[in-house]
């Protein structure tokens, strides 16, 4: 497959969009549904996308990813996704569900996976009170690209933030008082997360029963939360969350975590790995702020405590050339193979570093179009100044069809965060359709 | 003239008599007005809702060339400045929920799972309705009334905003007299520019001795040849515990419908 074979899928792509919308137009209005609760619901969306590679040949990740195909320049990818949620309520107690199915094809490979993100029971006999049990999906701090203190949670996609994600199975109660004065509500949140080879075995060693918790205080219109995981499938840690508004255009948020004997696995060029016990800390801040014209601004600045530093990320990136370079000469894939086991830990994961900056600019209803919403954002490595910038175009003004467009630019040194990565820039059109 | 220093003392008297008049008849006149402009915005509060209520309504966008975008929202209140409103329609908004708490202001998306912090003059439809228009709380809760005039049938109330946190620095609010309910409301921004016209109309019968408009159209200079529309189906009175404007309760809102 080339270059053309991908605008053409970008093309088919569009036309399904098109043939969507042309749909919705079709439609003469809205029927306003039932107003009654129904004890049954389902919904969801299907969405087609369409990725268009532009491979980095030379960088560490691209000689790992393919290290038989060192002519390939691009690649392109087409996944089908289709999401549904439901609920049944009965009661107290209401089921609910949450299932993720994909199909992904490009020049390389082809996959698919089914999976349930969320299945569990809540039994609420009062609203002060509430009872979950089962696979769910929990969502702690404040950050918008990152959480620091998402303790009991799968981490983020900081080029897509908004997107659901796979939860784990535990017991949670809920406990909310509301009061008058300073103090307006407190919440706790306890938690508990068994591990084992069948249940939640990839969040940390087996056969542990994990206690977490949550205190939230609404206190003087600020939130603050105070989160803590004891010891168990992962070291102890602990931390805390806040968010406020500053006026009527303004927030400001941040998280701070303290994580003790946090554990780091670290390569040399050579292939010597090295474990680091240390207590760190990773923190977060940031702020969104509204222009009178509908410009949103929304910048991060966040410290990775458990991060590698400049020298692990080069010896990683290093490592990873003598592998290339030994297969490449004697066809030997034994530190190859190892190499790409690193990468499938620490090492390959989104903003493995220690410092970032996020900043996202986005418009609504731009150019006197409802619906309608460019955005640009930047994610910057502050150590190696490596950097993306992610220009998109947004636009949600037909009934339940989202139309995006995003162009992934990728710039820094081929041993830089950035830089090192598969491709140069990546284009990305989808179209998803609610029902 | 008081021309004679005998004269003196009873002129003067009288003329400090007058001014103490003058004053006290101001004094009077001011807080008069005030109380009235104070208290026809209270009725006017109450008519429009009660303190504590359910309420579903639909949300429509109308763009230029004449297409639509409509919601349906559930929303229950309680007291003068606790809201949640639920999106049960479309699809792709159906879950969102957004909650305020005097000028606090969440948004909670199913997808995204925990609550966010927005503010007033965000919009979580886009369209020419914010925030403050969709979770909109008591206007005596946010705003002073400065001054009130008398028309034929009508009133019109000056209102100021108490902080510089709500959304419209100044509204001008013309009621109709017969009923306290308002007729149309124009909101300016601190800057004195026209944000946009609230226009009330269609007085319905929502029972439970709820009378008041039925629709609730906006428009802007900002958003020319836009328009958004609220359409208020179903008012209930009830009531609910303190804990349901919560932040942890947010993502359970629909449990509250029957």
């Amino acid at each position: 497959m080339n270059a053309a074979s991908g605008f053409w899928r970008l093309c088919v792509c569009a036309a399904l969009a098109l043939h969507g919308l042309a749909q919705a137009a079709e439609e003469p209005g809205i029927a306003i549904p039932e107003l009654e609760k129904k004890p049954f619901e389902i919904g969801g969306y299907v969405e087609l996308k369409q990725e268009d590679f532009r491979l980095n040949r030379g960088a560490p990740f691209y000689e790992l990813n393919f290290p038989d195909q060192s002519g390939r320049r691009t690649l392109d990818r087409t996944t089908g996704t289709l999401q549904l949620n439901g609920k049944y309520t009965a009661g107290i107690g209401t089921f609910n569900f949450l299932t993720n199915s994909d199909i992904t094809r490009d020049q390389t490979t082809h996959d698919h996976d089914n999976k349930f993100f969320e299945a569990y029971l809540s039994l609420k006999p009062n609203p002060g009170f509430t009872l979950d049990a089962g696979k769910k999906t929990l969502n702690w701090g404040k950050g918008y690209a990152w959480n620091p203190v998402g303790f009991i949670q799968r981490p983020k996609d900081p080029d897509d933030p908004t997107l659901a994600r796979e939860g784990y199975t535990f017991v949670a109660a809920d406990f909310i008082r509301s009061f008058e004065g300073p103090l307006q509500t407190i919440a706790f949140t306890p938690v508990l997360l068994p591990v084992s080879s069948d249940v939640n075995n990839d969040f940390g060693k087996t056969g542990h029963v994990n206690v977490a918790a949550k205190l939230y205080f609404l206190y003087r219109d600020t939130d603050i939360d105070l989160m803590y995981l004891g010891n168990g499938s992962k070291t102890p840690r602990f931390g805390f969350d806040f968010s406020r508004n500053l006026g009527t255009n303004m927030e400001i948020h941040g998280e701070w975590a303290h994580i003790s004997d946090s554990q780091k696995q670290v390569v040399n060029a050579a292939g010597q790995t090295s474990l680091q016990l240390a207590n760190i800390s990773s923190y977060l801040l940031g702020l969104r702020y509204l222009t009178e014209k509908d410009t949103t601004y929304i910048a991060e600045y966040y410290h990775n405590g458990p991060g590698f530093s400049d020298n692990e990320a080069t010896g990683f990136y290093q490592f990873v050339d003598n592998a290339v370079a030994q297969y490449q000469t004697t066809g030997n894939a034994s530190l190859l193979q190892r190499a790409q086991s690193l990468s499938q830990g620490a090492y390959g994961r989104p903003n493995t570093m220690q410092n970032y900056l996020y900043f996202r600019v986005s418009q609504k209803d731009a150019f006197g179009i409802v619906y309608f919403s460019p955005a640009v954002t930047l994610m910057a490595n502050l150590n190696d100044k490596s950097f993306s910038v992610t220009p998109e175009l947004l636009y949600t003004g037909i009934n339940n069809l989202e139309l995006r467009l995003r162009l992934y630019l990728l710039n820094g040194s081929r041993v830089s965060d950035f830089g090192a990565k598969q491709n140069s820039s990546r284009l990305e059109l989808y179209a998803r359709r609610y029902f | 003239m008081c021309k004679t220093t005998q004269m003196y003392s009873p002129c003067m008297a009288m003329l400090a008599a007058k001014a103490l008049f003058c004053l006290l008849l101001g004094w009077m006149a001011v807080p008069a007005w005030a109380l009235d402009g104070t208290q026809i915005l209270q009725k006017v509060d109450r008519n429009l809702e009660p303190e504590s209520y359910e309420m579903y309504r639909t949300l429509i966008n109308i763009e230029p060339d004449g297409s639509r975008k409509e919601y349906l929202l559930y929303s229950v209140k309680k007291g003068r400045d606790k809201i949640v409103a639920l999106f049960l329609s479309p699809a792709s908004d159906k879950g969102r929920a957004t909650l305020r708490l005097g000028e606090n202001m969440w948004l909670y998306i199913p997808s995204v799972g925990r609550p966010v912090r927005i503010t007033s003059l965000q919009s979580v439809v886009g369209g020419v309705f914010n925030n403050a228009d969709i979770l909109r709380i008591d206007y005596t809760a946010e705003y002073n009334v400065e001054s009130a005039q008398e028309e034929k049938d009508t009133y019109l109330l000056s209102l100021k905003a108490n902080t510089n946190a709500v959304a419209y620095d100044r509204l001008k609010m013309v009621v109709d007299k017969k009923n306290l309910l308002p007729i149309t409301i124009e909101a300016y921004a601190a800057s004195g520019l026209l944000i946009k016209t609230l226009h009330y109309s269609g007085i319905k019968d929502f029972g439970g001795g709820i009378l008041r408009p039925s629709t609730l159209e906006t428009d802007s200079p900002l958003y020319k040849g836009y328009k958004s529309v609220m359409n208020y189906l179903r008012i209930k009175k009830r009531e609910f515990p303190d804990e349901v404007f919560t932040l942890n309760y947010l993502p359970r809102i629909e449990d509250l419908r029957k």
